[in-house]
């Protein structure tokens, strides 16, 4: 494969698909595209594919699973078989599990899930294709998707990596500047309170870089954010109160 | 006092719906004395509380509603009753005889009350409350557009149940039972009930409804 | 070990009405017992894969993707490539689908499916073979069942096949006992186009293509595989109900008729290569 690290910024300051450094890739969101879930979503982001659906609030099985002051969330982050380079085995591997867990805690942070005691909600997130930036295009669905289930929750949640590929600093890796890049940083955020939901980091950044790349996400999500929003807005805009 | 949306338009969770934290009801959420919008909806002032009526939801069984559910389990002190998307209603009868003599199976379709919900789970009530349905199409919407499918003072579904000429049982749970004249009948009038969810929240929806029955009556 | 399955709970009134509606040859959502869903075909949506397809069968999707590798061949074949298939049904498609390894029923669909390529002769695994007994392509064909409205083995085939005629094969040379790759590909003809249908019978009638209150009403099921030759190349009988005897050969022309039927709308829309005489297998396009 390409063994050869390739030029990821070029002499015009460009990266490898072309955008500047503090340019998202071409983004897709549509809600309500699965018609068996109570909600869902589907979101591209470049060449990142992602379904998201959510099942519930409804009676917790296994009962036992059931916690009796608020619902239960479980999330499973999953991709297919084809969607990276070389085949994925099936089943779950070790980094499926993890980033099922850090987006699992990202969505409890925003849900009132004190409101359905002794329910569950199950959000299943599909990546069919994985170009970089999986786990925040997931999380991004993942919201739109609860939000179309009518889940109650204090904000929506936007996230986008930031990276460092040639010493510097980028928004929104794909996957050669995720594979080659010297640092990726996904962070999600509920943009109403500014508060951070997910964060990981894998590289090295200096502080200041940090400082600069978390500027950097928070200009990135403030555009996902208003996106979202419009994607829900668009689909309900027909729509009036009941007459009844 | 200002508040920052059109009774008109659709909120999202986090958007900003006034200054003034006492005023959060059903739906919305109040931070540092204001008030968000926790659902998709529309949001209302009713009172001095503003809420945000969601369009989409799940069943929150009150006592006294009438449900429509599928027997699930039939026990020596009762019954389970799937009241769908996963709920059960559960029919105590502490004599082991009446349950037997009530001869109602797994599988039945029954119109039931709400007699109680809470962490004990739901409960149904008993005896002379219980009817089961001999046939019928079953049809299950969002129960949130119920009260769009009844409509005022029940204007909506008296005109689907006369234009069909077909007797329909709503369960508050969304779940519904059509019975009619001919085969032809039940699929306008189950054609009607999706359509009345699809665009509940449209206008001159009475209008398309009674259309769609007539075309596919005469058809 | 299988065990009796929890069958989705249905209400019974339900049965009767889809049985009573059959008795005049009507269903539940305005289809004739014989009639199909519509199904709309999407190709090349996930470049990286080989070959991938979207299929809907009315509100069924399934999503296939292809995965071209290089293997060993099976001893007892040593001149033909190899192809392996898995579903899965995913829980985002369905309440009655659960999280985890694939259960009994995606293990069923995989196998239906690749027993309806196999035995229908959709590939001339000969032509994909590179040095006889050591390498020789090995195609991944993976399943996913995204949105499940009932009778997920039609149009996972569909997909399968779709994904396989969009399938790009990159071009090895062998030269002195090695492969080398090449920056050229090829496209899969087919040797055979074999298609199903799912039939359910309820008492003595059937009808093709259930949706979901359909499949739940059914006593039992079976899917027919033909090819474009009208033979029959796979059935599987799914769920435990009884088959009147007599019925056999009326399904038996029924499969045939909807096969062709989802056949011509697979050609008008996908653009796949069936080789009529010959073999199919790897051609080039280059």
């Amino acid at each position: 494969m390409h063994s050869i690290r390739p030029r990821l910024i070029n002499e015009n300051g460009l990266r490898v698909d072309g955008r500047r450094p503090d340019e998202l890739r071409p983004i897709k969101m549509e809600v309500g595209v699965l018609e068996k879930s109570d909600g869902s979503a589907y979101v591209e982001f470049g060449g990142t594919k992602v379904f998201a659906a959510v099942f519930g609030p409804r009676e917790a099985h296994p009962k036992h699973l059931a916690l009796p002051d608020r619902a239960i969330l479980n999330c499973r982050y999953h991709m297919t078989s084809f969607s990276v380079e070389e085949r994925k085995p099936l089943g779950m591997t070790r980094r499926e599990i993890e980033l099922s867990k850090v987006i699992r805690e990202a969505l409890e942070t925003v849900a009132f899930l004190e409101e359905f005691p002794r329910a569950s909600i199950d959000v299943y997130i599909e990546v069919i294709q994985a170009d970089g930036g999986t786990r925040t295009a997931g999380l991004t669905a993942a919201s739109l998707a609860l939000a179309d289930a009518s889940i109650p929750m204090a904000d929506l949640i936007a996230a986008v990596a930031v990276g460092k590929v040639d010493g510097q600093l980028v928004l929104d890796l794909c996957d050669l500047e995720d594979k080659y890049g010297e640092a990726d940083m996904p962070v999600a955020m509920a943009p109403r309170f500014n508060s951070v939901v997910l964060l990981q980091l894998n590289g090295k950044f200096s502080p200041s870089e940090f400082k600069k790349g978390l500027t950097l996400a928070q200009k990135g999500i403030a555009e996902i954010y208003r996106l979202q929003q419009e994607t829900l807005k668009k689909k309900f805009s027909a729509s009036r109160p009941m007459e009844v | 006092m200002p508040i920052y949306f059109s009774e008109h338009e659709v909120v999202l969770p986090g958007q900003l719906l006034s200054d003034n934290g006492k005023r959060s009801g059903e739906g919305t959420y109040s931070v540092e004395g204001k008030v968000y919008a926790a659902r998709i909806g529309f949001a209302t002032v009713k009172g001095d509380k503003i809420h945000v009526i969601p369009l989409k939801g799940v069943y929150k069984p009150m006592p006294g509603d009438r449900v429509i559910g599928v027997v699930s389990d039939v026990k020596p002190n009762g019954f389970e009753v799937n009241l769908g998307k996963h709920l059960t209603g559960i029919i105590r009868i502490p004599d082991k005889e009446q349950v037997q003599n009530m001869r109602l199976k797994v599988g039945d379709a029954v119109y039931v009350k709400v007699k109680s919900s809470g962490l004990g789970g739901v409960l149904l009530e008993r005896d002379e409350q219980i009817k089961k349905f001999e046939s019928g199409l079953l049809v299950q919407i969002n129960p949130i557009k119920i009260p769009r499918l009844i409509g005022r003072r029940g204007s909506m579904i008296l005109m689907v149940k006369k234009l069909t000429g077909c007797d329909i049982v709503i369960g508050k749970n969304g779940l519904i039972v059509i019975n009619g004249p001919s085969p032809k009948n039940e699929f306008a009038a189950m054609k009607a009930i999706q359509m009345i969810e699809e665009e509940a929240h449209t206008s001159g929806l009475t209008e398309r409804v009674e259309k769609m029955i007539r075309e596919i009556i005469s058809s | 070990m299988s065990l009796s399955s929890k069958k989705d709970l249905t209400a019974k009134i339900m049965r009767d009405k889809i049985y009573s509606l059959l008795l005049q040859d009507k269903r539940i959502d305005g289809r004739d017992p014989k009639s199909l869903r519509p199904v709309t075909i999407q190709t090349n949506l996930i470049t990286k894969a080989d070959g991938s397809a979207l299929v809907a069968m009315g509100g069924t999707k399934i999503l296939t993707g292809i995965k071209v590798e290089i293997g060993s061949p099976f001893p007892d074949r040593p001149d033909e490539g190899i192809f392996t298939v898995n579903a899965e049904l995913l829980p985002l498609a369905s309440t009655s689908f659960e999280p985890g390894p694939p259960d009994e029923r995606g293990v069923e669909l995989a196998r239906v499916v690749d027993r309806s390529l196999r035995e229908g002769g959709a590939l001339d695994l000969k032509k994909l073979c590179l040095i006889e007994g050591e390498k020789v392509y090995a195609i991944f064909i993976d399943i996913y069942v995204l949105d499940y409205d009932g009778n997920y083995f039609d149009p996972a085939l569909i997909s399968a096949l779709a994904a396989l005629a969009t399938t790009k094969i990159p071009r090895y040379e062998v030269v002195d006992g090695e492969i080398r790759k090449t920056d050229e590909f090829s496209t899969l003809e087919f040797a055979a186009l074999p298609f199903t249908t799912m039939i359910g019978i309820i008492g003595e009638k059937f009808l093709v293509d259930p949706q979901i209150d359909e499949e739940k009403a059914l006593d039992v099921s079976l899917i027919i595989g033909t090819d474009e030759k009208g033979n029959v190349i796979s059935i599987q009988k799914n769920s435990p109900g009884p088959i009147p005897v007599n019925l056999l050969d009326t399904l038996l022309d029924v499969a045939i008729e909807k096969t062709d039927e989802i056949r011509k709308k697979f050609l008008q829309e996908v653009p796949a290569k069936l080789a009529s005489e010959r073999g199919g297998g790897v051609e080039s396009r280059i």
